[in-house]
């Protein structure tokens, strides 16, 4: 997918510099070729992955050579199934995944023109304290956080696997700068179209921010679906875990040695709903690292 | 089509006072151009009208209404901005419907002016498509539809026709003042450039610094500036400017001396002249001045532009000043001649140290 992404941008390229055909047609292979080189490198251990997660745990004790031979079982993904949490979890990471996307747009989306358009008193300072939060490291707040979330007795809870992510300096600060570089001739135009603040910015300049809303949402969603360290320690309870602190939550002691194929079995799946995400949104995804602009 | 009042509006950026006390009145149904150079204030002067600028002081009024209280959309004015500002996800007919939309008007009252709009300015085959997908020319006529279909009080124009190449802007020029023609509507257009001014307005208000330098109609702006500025600003090669003496006129007009000795009869009655006019600027447009062996300035020809219809002649007189001078297209005068011209005297003008203009009745 990255592949034919790569080949049509380099083909656009050569499109425009019309002219110099040949070179520029060799240019287009080389970096053809270092891409499909690339694109083999990375898909390898994916591929092993995939492949162990088909093997029987007692053969892989012995070798974890030879995946592409018999004997092959779907045990390990029978496992997973039956254990019987393990939809709960993957319902637990859509709801907490998406709601922390939703409500991060919703913040940022607001707080970023607020910045942008409006002015209040201690603005620079204020956002100048939001950047700073860009500094502070997860790990750092992570016990005045559970400490937190402990008084108010909230811990396993949506709200607090949701609420402590909803602070994204990132997201205010990409908002902020998308909504300055809207032309404020269109927001003036639609003054003079009796438009209400916020009709202008629900219909006029959100729609404009999409790609934005695209790069932040993905990011937040990824971010969010992966996230192991918040959710171990705030979900205690099996029933309130996400998939990755519930996944591993069923690894035995010796799953290294004696359930590799299960493990791998889990990753998989575990990286499915993202897989399949990423097949929906492929080219927002690739804009969305490629970098956004206005218009 | 509404009477528009500006009373003693000024506009300060912090300390900065961009318009200081400022009053015009312009009539219902007029072309009235805002003329003047880059960062004089003209596009602060129309924002406030719009009411996207607040006032420092003042009062602004648009038929019969105190205005400039209200916020941008209630006061019966549209504007046409320089970049366009379409609305870029939203269609041609959304985009002319939006604010008639907001205002809550029937739809059939909106699908009838959008039509009648996009019939007009014969954009009705785009009305499907996004700004994205138009010209320049086009979404142009697109942001000019948007105001027509409010019918406001008054259109307001900010420098609409910058962003287009030379020969769609003089089509575009005139398609505007024939929409004047029949519409009837107040129209103040926003510019700095004087041909723009000269062709479509009723009105010129030139602006310097501010501040209005005059107010009239493009032929009274052009044969009797009030000022030197003026004089200086309309006009395509500009007036020449040349310090002069006064020297005793006959008749009751004014007679000059030019930097070379060479004596000048103007139209200029002398009872109008300060008593005390030591020292003069003459002002001669370069077509006011002929080529004529027997004229009494004689001038050296340094450098000739052949425009085709018409061919300016750089002169230098003998004092050493420097001249434009206009001759007949077929011109066969050239580099380094020597040549006599004469100058109409009902078209000099003069300037006294304060840059006052005296020009003959
Ligand atoms: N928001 C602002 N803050 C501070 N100064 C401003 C602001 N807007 C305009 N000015 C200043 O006011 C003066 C007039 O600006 P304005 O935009 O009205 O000029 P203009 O006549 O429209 O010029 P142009 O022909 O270049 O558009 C300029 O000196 C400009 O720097
Ligand atoms: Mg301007």
């Amino acid at each position: 997918m990255s592949l034919s992404s790569a080949r049509s941008a380099s083909g656009t390229a050569s499109r425009v510099r019309a002219g110099r055909m040949d070179s520029h047609q060799f240019g287009d292979r080389l970096l053809l070729g270092l891409v499909i080189l690339l694109a083999i490198l990375w898909t390898v251990p994916l591929v092993w992955v995939l492949g162990l997660s088909f093997k029987p745990n007692d053969v892989l004790m012995h070798s974890t050579g030879g995946i592409l031979s018999a004997p092959f079982t779907l045990k390990n993904y029978a496992d997973i199934l039956a254990s019987s949490n393990v939809f709960t979890w993957i319902l637990n990471s859509i709801i907490v995944s998406g709601g922390q996307t939703v409500l991060t747009l919703v913040v940022c989306s607001l707080a970023g023109y607020g910045f942008a358009r409006t002015e209040f008193p201690f603005k620079g300072v204020i956002f100048a304290l939001v950047l700073a939060g860009l500094a502070v490291p997860e790990q750092a707040i992570v016990i005045p956080l559970f400490k937190m979330f402990a008084d108010i007795n909230l811990h396993n809870t949506y709200a607090a696997l949701i609420l402590p992510r909803l602070a994204v300096p990132f997201g205010v600060f990409l908002m902020t700068q998308y909504f300055r570089a809207v032309p404020r001739e269109i927001e003036e135009a639609a003054l003079l179209d009796n438009a209400s603040r916020l009709k202008i910015f629900l219909v006029v300049v959100l729609p404009l921010s999409i790609p934005a809303q695209a790069t932040l949402g993905i990011y937040t969603f990824l971010a969010s679906w992966n996230d192991y360290l918040w959710p171990l320690i705030s979900a205690s309870k099996p029933e309130m875990f996400t998939l990755t602190v519930g996944l591993a939550s069923t690894q035995m002691n010796f799953a290294q040695s004696e359930g590799i194929g299960f493990l791998m079995a889990q990753a998989i799946f575990a990286g499915l709903p993202i897989l399949i995400l990423y097949l929906f949104f492929q080219r927002h995804i690739v804009t969305a690292v490629a970098g956004t602009t206005v218009r | 089509m509404g009477r528009i009042e500006l009373v003693g509006v000024t506009k300060r950026f912090g300390t900065a006072e961009v318009i200081p006390e400022l009053s015009l009145e312009i009539e219902p149904g007029e072309f009235a151009v805002l003329l003047g150079p880059s960062g004089c204030g003209k596009s602060t002067l129309l924002r406030m009208m719009a009411g996207l600028e607040a006032l420092t002081a003042g009062e602004i009024h648009i038929g019969g209404r105190r205005v400039d209280g209200l916020p941008p959309g209630q006061r019966g004015v549209a504007m046409v901005f320089q970049s366009y500002a379409l609305y870029p996800h939203m269609s041609v007919a959304d985009n002319l419907a939006f604010g008639l939309r907001n205002i809550g008007m029937a739809k059939e009252e909106i699908a009838t002016r959008t039509r009648e709009a996009a019939r007009i300015l014969e954009i009705e085959h785009l009305l499907e498509r996004k700004p994205m997908q138009l010209s320049g020319g086009q979404r142009q006529r697109v942001a000019i539809g948007r105001a027509i279909v409010k019918e406001p009080q008054a259109f307001l124009f900010d420098e609409p026709l910058s962003n287009l190449d030379a020969a769609l802007r003089a089509r575009t020029r005139v398609e505007i003042a024939r929409l004047h023609q029949r519409m009837g509507s107040t129209m103040i257009f926003v510019t700095h450039d004087q041909v723009e001014a000269m062709t479509m307005a009723t009105r010129i208000v030139v602006l310097n610094k501010g501040r209005i330098e005059q107010i009239g109609s493009p032929l009274e702006i052009y044969r009797r500036p009030a000022t030197r500025f003026v004089a200086g600003f309309i006009g395509t090669p500009g007036m020449n400017f040349l310090p002069v003496d006064m020297a005793e006129g006959a008749g009751g007009h004014a007679e000059v001396v030019l930097p070379g000795g060479t004596r000048l009869a103007t139209g200029i009655p002398s009872r109008n002249l300060p008593s005390n006019a030591g020292s003069l600027t003459l002002g001669v447009r370069p077509e006011a001045v002929r080529v004529n062996p027997d004229g009494p300035v004689k001038a050296e020809v340094e450098f000739v532009e052949h425009l085709g219809d018409r061919t300016h002649l750089h002169v230098a007189l003998p004092g050493g000043a420097q001249l434009v001078v206009e001759d007949a297209g077929e011109s066969v005068v050239r580099a380094g001649e020597h040549i006599a011209l004469t100058a109409d005297g009902a078209r000099l003008h003069l300037f006294d140290a304060a840059d006052r203009a005296y020009s003959a009745a």
